[in-house]
């Protein structure tokens, strides 16, 4: 497999993987979870780090994704104090993690190498640069690999609890009524978007990810109202954006991350001005509520 | 002692110490209205958001000016970027079914995927001078100078005192955005003007701070302030005060540390001071609240014991 083929085929599985439960996080109103868990992520690599000694290990993606969810659990016991006005828990508790993470990264003990730009704005094409060999033949890089499986594994969640996350994001007190457990499903989703984020930073960064998981399902948001539609109209902008965000990045010269990223918030902006046009130009019902 | 005094007699930690401080003030007290509006996410987007307009306002101050590090054109570049942010995320809202938190995550992913977009081209561009313009990313104390303090103080100035003309409006809309439109002030104008202040209380920040970590300043003061009172003028000093007292800590305990980046000490600072708020603030606390409890609950049995129950 080329070089080229294998970062682009990359980019799209990430941006994927990213997207899907993105459409969950979107519907929770939990979509700025995502900004706060990606930076909040950082000390848990570096403290993985210094454990797996190597940057796509599965235990520094564990542990980072664990960190993630300190966030989640955190942010909810802040809320509960009824102290708190609004989404100010979420901006107290990552900070406080991403500083301390920084600190670390400062400190440079032992001889851990981490250089803060790769963690914080990614690099697929470092990412792309350790090749999977099977038999001498090149199977593209190793990496695509692990996001495949967070893929997978993400596909195979929304698949085995389909209705159980539809009643929970639509309607979370009569999932309770029901006898749902809601909260058990809640962390265990949480975990997995915690666990993506993490695998994805080589991608997007920490601080991109919000980028990759939220754009592409607000943007299908725009459009459609139906879950199943919703989650199939983001795979494909998923793809479309992540190809395009590559092609413009290679074309330029310019970082991949930043440019799928803004890719992505460019196809929202298309979509949003082209149905507020539609809806405009599309004649009016005989009368209007409100 | 002498250590300090000894510190304090150094050119550039007197530099960054007031810079940091004149930030950790000002943030905080305006901090308090964005907390008010339980919107204090916003604070990151426009944090985020800022990127794209100093790597805009570089590339214009350099083709005009001739020299991109002109911190005036920089942080105005930043307040317009955060400003369209802003507008941008609540059109969305206004025209589409996406909810707040939606639509400043797409906000975000924009101002910023086309920041670190420019970010690139300046870096492969002919621009010269194009270093130190990272440390907006990230952040530097040390990296103050004279030049940006003074702009830093200026803005601080104007936005403090477009809170004291604003005062009475401010609050009204803060508390009580029906009676504010009642009582005749437009919130089409009231609330643009609002956010002007969050935009200030972030973009003055930014280059000791980094814009990852200005969250903190907005959030974090007003957050501890509004555990120890109820009227809004006390919460704002308070916040205030809270915001430049971990400031000057972090300041002095990075530098006496030696290599241990500014920002994250002086948030870490922060983090604690919102803690010990929480826990130990009179009445509203956690400590008071559970002690309360106790003694309730004591004295109930005892009503209960003396009824023969």
């Amino acid at each position: 497999m080329s070089f080229l083929l294998g970062v682009a085929l990359l980019a799209v599985v990430t941006a994927l993987a990213c997207a899907i439960p993105g459409v969950y996080l979107l519907l929770r109103r939990d979509a700025m979870m995502t900004e706060a868990v990606s930076h909040a992520v950082l000390p848990g690599i570096v403290v993985g780090l210094l454990i797996a000694g190597d940057l796509d290990s599965p235990l520094l993606i564990l542990a980072a994704a664990l960190t993630g969810l300190l966030v989640v659990i955190g942010t909810e016991y802040l809320h509960n104090t009824g102290l708190l006005e609004g989404d100010a828990p979420l901006g107290l508790i990552f900070p406080a993690l991403f500083s301390i993470g920084i600190i670390l990264v400062s400190q440079r003990f032992s001889n851990v190498h981490l250089d803060e730009h790769v963690v914080l704005v990614g690099d697929l094409n470092l990412a792309a640069f350790i090749h999977l060999e099977l038999a001498g033949l090149s199977l593209g890089p190793r990496y695509l690999y692990v996001m495949l499986a967070i893929l997978l594994v993400n596909l195979a969640f929304i698949w085995r609890f389909y209705k159980e996350l539809e009643l929970t994001t639509f309607d979370p007190t009569l999932a309770e009524l029901l006898g749902f457990r809601v909260r058990p499903l809640h962390y265990a989703f949480m975990f997995l978007v915690s666990v993506t984020i993490t695998a994805a930073f080589y991608a997007a960064g920490s601080i991109l990810s919000v980028a990759l998981m939220i754009v592409p399902a607000a943007t299908a948001r725009l459009v459609t109202k139906r879950l199943v539609h919703l989650l199939a109209l983001t795979a494909v902008i998923a793809v479309l954006g992540a190809v395009a965000g590559f092609a413009a990045a290679y074309a330029l010269d310019a970082a991949t991350s930043g440019m799928m990223a803004f890719s992505f918030g460019l196809i929202f902006v298309l979509v949003f001005a082209g149905e507020r046009a539609w809806a405009a130009l599309r004649p009016r019902r005989a009368s209007r509520v409100g | 002692m002498e250590p300090l005094l000894e510190l304090l007699s150094d050119h550039t930690v007197r530099t960054v110490l007031t810079g940091s401080t004149i930030i950790g003030f000002v943030s905080g007290a305006l901090g308090a209205f964005a907390y008010l509006r339980r919107q204090s996410m916003m604070g990151d987007v426009v944090s985020h958001a800022a990127l794209l307009g100093i790597a805009a306002a570089f590339i214009v101050a350099s083709l005009t000016l001739g020299s991109g590090h002109h911190t005036l054109a920089l942080l105005l570049g930043a307040s317009l970027a955060g400003v369209l942010s802003i507008l941008f995320a609540n059109l969305v809202v206004r025209h589409s079914r996406i909810t707040m938190d939606g639509a400043m995550a797409v906000s975000l992913a924009l101002f910023f995927g086309g920041g670190l977009t420019l970010m690139r081209i300046i870096q492969t561009g002919p621009f010269t001078q194009r270093a130190g313009l990272d440390t907006y990313i990230f952040g530097r104390a040390a990296a103050i100078t004279r030049a940006d303090l003074q702009v830093i103080a200026v803005f601080a100035a104007v936005a403090l005192v477009f809170l004291v003309l604003n005062w009475k409006v401010f609050k009204l809309y803060s508390f009580d955005t029906v009676l504010s439109e009642l009582v005749g002030y437009r919130a089409r104008l009231v609330e643009p003007l609002l956010q002007a202040t969050i935009v200030l209380a972030v973009v003055i920040g930014l280059k000791v701070v980094g814009l990852i970590l200005m969250i903190a300043f907005v959030v974090a003061p007003a957050s501890a302030a509004r555990q120890w009172t109820r009227s809004l003028g006390a919460m704002v000093l308070l916040s205030g005060t809270f915001g430049a007292l971990a400031s000057i800590a972090g300041t002095l305990v990075s530098v006496l540390a030696g290599d241990v980046p500014t920002g994250p000490v002086i948030v870490l600072a922060l983090t604690a001071i919102v803690a010990v708020s929480l826990l130990f603030a009179p009445h509203r606390g956690l400590v008071a609240r559970a002690l309360r409890r106790r003694r309730q609950r004591s004295e109930l049995v005892r009503e209960a014991h003396a009824r023969g129950a």
